[in-house]
């Protein structure tokens, strides 16, 4: 255990390097930030001030030390856009995305746990139908989509939810649904096929023939086996859903980091471009590294193994 | 106990969205309440940080400047009520009103403009220059100040109205520039109340405006949402009360919606298809005058415009608009003439046509792409073959600057001044000019001369003839001066947006 946990804690030290060399150079890629900092009239002198100023022209080894010096120290220089260090900025919009992202991640499970179980425990009823459906229309329904006819139907017909904002329970009903329908239809699959193997083995059938009523052998029995499946897929998709939420986010106008990335990339803003990809390489590294863990908890084989 | 636990959990998580809803719903508002979106959320609210269109519009209900400029480029009294020009055009004597405060209770007088002048030129501030185009600011008495410039500037007084935001000598300096920037203090209609970060930024009346009456709504609530589809929804929903930057379709599709009225109007902008003689088009057929002819009668702008706007755009017929000071209104864009196109070309020695290069830039502007392959498709039909090549825009805007765009490229150019001599300078002003490509001692020196004359009507006459000069000679092949769309509920009233996208809300209400 202690050497499994001692590995993965390297490896993930290893990505964060490597994701920091990365984002150093990939924001170089993307044109010339002292010409987006000076209004378009200016004079190439201006501009060219500017470049001096913010260290554009030093040799690219000295700017890459300076960003891995600041980096280790969690400094990522000001953001040229709102003028504030980079990483605050960041920090300040992490409660709103992680309420978003938890809020659509009960609402998926919420919903695909009891479809799947049921639906894998009975093939063909009803349930099944119901589960394959809402299998296959979470993984091809565009969210983007979803998250507009969300609006046409709930908000503007309707009236029932705010269109945008974060203001009040009732305003993260919308985004929560459109980013949790996605992974709500991958955990119905997941759910639904892994019910469907356990139900076939002989611990389920000694349960039922010692009696035990069909609603405690799918609780006790066959949702504990299959929820070791749904831990590792879950810590998967937090990480994918911090991807989904820049449409998102930026569609219901919520202030998280999945609308700051779009404001970011379009101003041209590469400290907090930077600031933000770090972050959320980290934040999904340190869930994958949390998802192994937990995995080794619930499941004694791997505990033991080594 | 189990089952009686979840009970309480459930009933405790009812009662709190019960409770959570109707708080919220409960919170007492004042009478009238402006709600207005804007697209992208302030970088900063201080007038002289704020970078772009949507920011300086949200900053600048809570300043004012010395003077005001009208829509039609007229300068108004504001804080001064008053002033004088030197004979040589060199030293402006602005009087200032008495009985002005900040909103922190400072005095408003000689002080304060000569402070704000001192801070707004700092180079790191973003519009510098344009504070800078003062050489001098000095205190006369307590309420007279004088500013020099080095040489004659007749869009000094513009530059003052829309850049120069008078601040407070004391809070400034005491809180620094980023504090002023997340609470500032201006004398103008609206107080700062709050902004909670990338969710909402409040203000209330400033019930000590000295302009007597206004304003006229009791606070102003701007929400960013970024999307506009969400922006047409909460129009309707009436979440708020303005929204600006739609789309025609969006636009199209609220006309008859319940409680909406559209606003449209062609904003200062111009697009083009620029020629260049300084780099890449050195040797190129598009140095003859004829050739650059040939190709404005080769494209059929209004059929690019109905069928990629709508219709909802005015042809160009020139870097200037409509509503700019010395626009020559009796001239009729070029028209679509092929024919005449393959004349010209003939007669420049050029009867099969010829091969350039051509770039536009992608994810820049509306359907620009597509205007940029009608373009390459008219050129075609005259014999003119190009290799357009599609580029993001940050790095199309890198070229651009280097110079190194191939010998044709698209793009657009803005302006908010009311005068065309900024955008004609940055397009036209050759090696001084970051983003030019052209250099032409005609258009130069007019230029010169319109930048050093005072006088307003000698001005417009130089604007009209170099209208005219480019119109024959054109340095690109004019576009399209686009519209924009906008809606309001239909309760609101004197929501006037100009052409450069500004407005002023001290004047907008709400109909009961």
């Amino acid at each position: 255990m202690q050497r499994y946990l001692f590995s993965r804690l390297i490896q993930s030290a290893l990505l964060m390097v490597g994701v920091l060399v990365i984002t150093f150079f990939m924001v170089r890629l993307t044109g010339d930030p002292a010409r987006v900092m000076t209004p378009r009239d200016a004079s190439p002198e201006r501009v060219e001030a500017m470049r001096e100023a913010m260290g554009f022209n030093d040799p690219l080894i000295i700017q890459f030390t300076r960003y891995m010096g600041g980096a280790a120290r969690g400094n990522f220089g000001q953001s040229l856009h709102y003028r504030a260090p980079a990483m605050s900025l960041v920090m300040q919009r992490v409660p709103a995305t992680i309420e978003l992202t938890l809020a659509a991640m009960g609402f998926a499970l919420f919903f695909a746990i009891p479809l799947g179980v049921f639906g894998g425990s009975r093939p063909g009823s009803i349930w099944d139908t119901l589960a394959r459906g809402f299998g296959l229309l979470g993984q091809t329904v565009p969210n983007f989509w979803l998250a507009l006819m969300l609006i046409v139907v709930f908000a503007v017909d309707l009236g029932w939810f705010p269109s945008f904002g974060r203001s009040g329970p009732m305003s993260i009903v919308l985004p929560a649904v459109a980013l949790g329908f996605f992974p709500l239809g991958q955990f119905v699959r997941l759910v639904r096929s892994a019910t469907l193997e356990v139900r076939g083995e002989d611990y389920i059938r000694t349960a039922y023939s010692k009696g035990i009523e069909e609603r405690a052998v799918l609780g006790r029995h066959v949702f504990r086996n299959v929820s070791i499946t749904l831990v590792s897929i879950v810590g998967v998709q937090f990480g994918y859903m911090l991807g989904g939420s820049i449409y998102i986010e930026s569609i219901f106008s919520w202030p998280g980091i999945g609308r700051m990335i779009n404001e970011a990339v379009q101003a041209r803003d590469f400290p907090l471009v930077q600031a933000i990809a770090v972050f959320s390489a980290g934040f999904v590294v340190v869930l994958n590294l949390l998802t192994d863990v937990a995995y080794a908890l619930i499941d004694p084989r791997i505990r033991y193994e080594d | 106990m189990k089952k009686a636990l979840c009970l309480l959990i459930m009933m405790s998580l009812v009662a709190f969205a019960a409770f959570g809803g109707g708080a919220a719903e409960e919170a007492v508002e004042p009478a009238q309440t402006l709600r207005v979106a804007v697209p992208t959320f302030p970088n900063s609210i201080d007038a002289s940080i704020a970078a772009e269109r949507n920011a300086q519009n949200v900053a600048w209900q809570m300043f004012d400047s010395l003077v005001f400029q009208t829509e039609t480029g007229e300068v108004e009294p504001s804080l001064a009520r008053d002033w004088d020009v030197s004979d040589d055009g060199t030293t402006y004597t602005f009087y200032l009103r008495e009985d002005v405060e900040f909103h922190n209770g400072e005095p408003f007088n000689a002080d304060a403009v000569v402070y704000s002048w001192q801070r707004g030129q700092r180079p790191e501030l973003e519009w510098s220059d344009r504070w800078a185009r003062a050489s001098s600011v000095e205190k006369v008495d307590e309420y007279t100040v004088e500013i020099s410039t080095e040489n004659p500037d007749a869009l000094l007084l513009g530059i003052v109205a829309q850049h120069w935001n008078m601040v407070p000598p004391e809070y400034t300096e005491e809180v620094g520039d980023d504090r002023f920037s997340e609470a500032p203090v201006g004398t103008g209609p609206f107080k700062f109340v709050e902004w909670v970060r990338e969710d909402r930024i409040v203000m209330e009346a400033n019930e000590n405006y000295w302009r007597e009456g206004l304003p006229r709504v009791d606070e102003v609530i701007y929400v960013p949402i970024p999307e506009s589809s969400t922006r047409m929804a909460a129009i309707q929903t009436g979440e708020v009360d303005i929204v600006n930057r739609l789309s025609f379709e969006q636009a199209e599709a609220l006309e008859g919606a319940d409680g909406v009225n559209v606003v449209t109007y062609p904003i200062d902008r111009t697009f083009y298809i620029a020629f260049n003689n300084l780099t890449t088009g050195v040797g190129e057929p598009t140095e003859d005058v004829l050739v650059r002819r040939a190709m404005n009668y080769a494209v059929d702008r209004q059929a690019i415009v109905d069928s990629l706007f709508g219709g909802y755009a005015e042809l160009a017929t020139g870097l200037m608009t409509t509503g700019n000071l010395g626009y020559d209104h009796s001239l009729d864009p070029y028209p679509y003439d092929p024919d005449r196109a393959r004349e010209l070309l003939a007669e420049a020695g050029y009867p099969d046509g010829f091969e350039i290069g051509f770039a536009a830039p992608t994810g820049a502007y509306t359907n620009f792409e597509q205007v940029a392959e009608a373009v390459q498709g008219y050129l075609r039909d005259v014999g003119i073959e190009t290799d357009l090549e599609f580029m993001e825009s940050g790095r199309y805007w890198d070229l651009e600057a280097e110079k190194a765009l191939p010998p044709l490229f698209g793009d657009s150019w803005s302006e908010r001044s009311g005068e065309a001599l900024p955008r004609l300078r940055g397009a036209l002003d050759g090696w001084d000019a970051s983003f030019s490509a052209w250099q032409e001692e005609t258009i130069t020196d007019y230029m010169n001369a319109i930048e050093e004359t005072v006088d307003q009507e000698e001005r417009a006459a130089l604007y009209t003839e170099l209208h005219n000069y480019m119109f024959e000679n054109p340095p690109f092949i004019y576009l399209y001066v686009p519209e924009t769309f906008e809606a309001t509920r239909d309760n609101v009233r004197d929501y006037n947006p100009r052409a450069a996208e500004d407005y002023f809300l001290m004047y907008t209400y709400l109909e009961e």
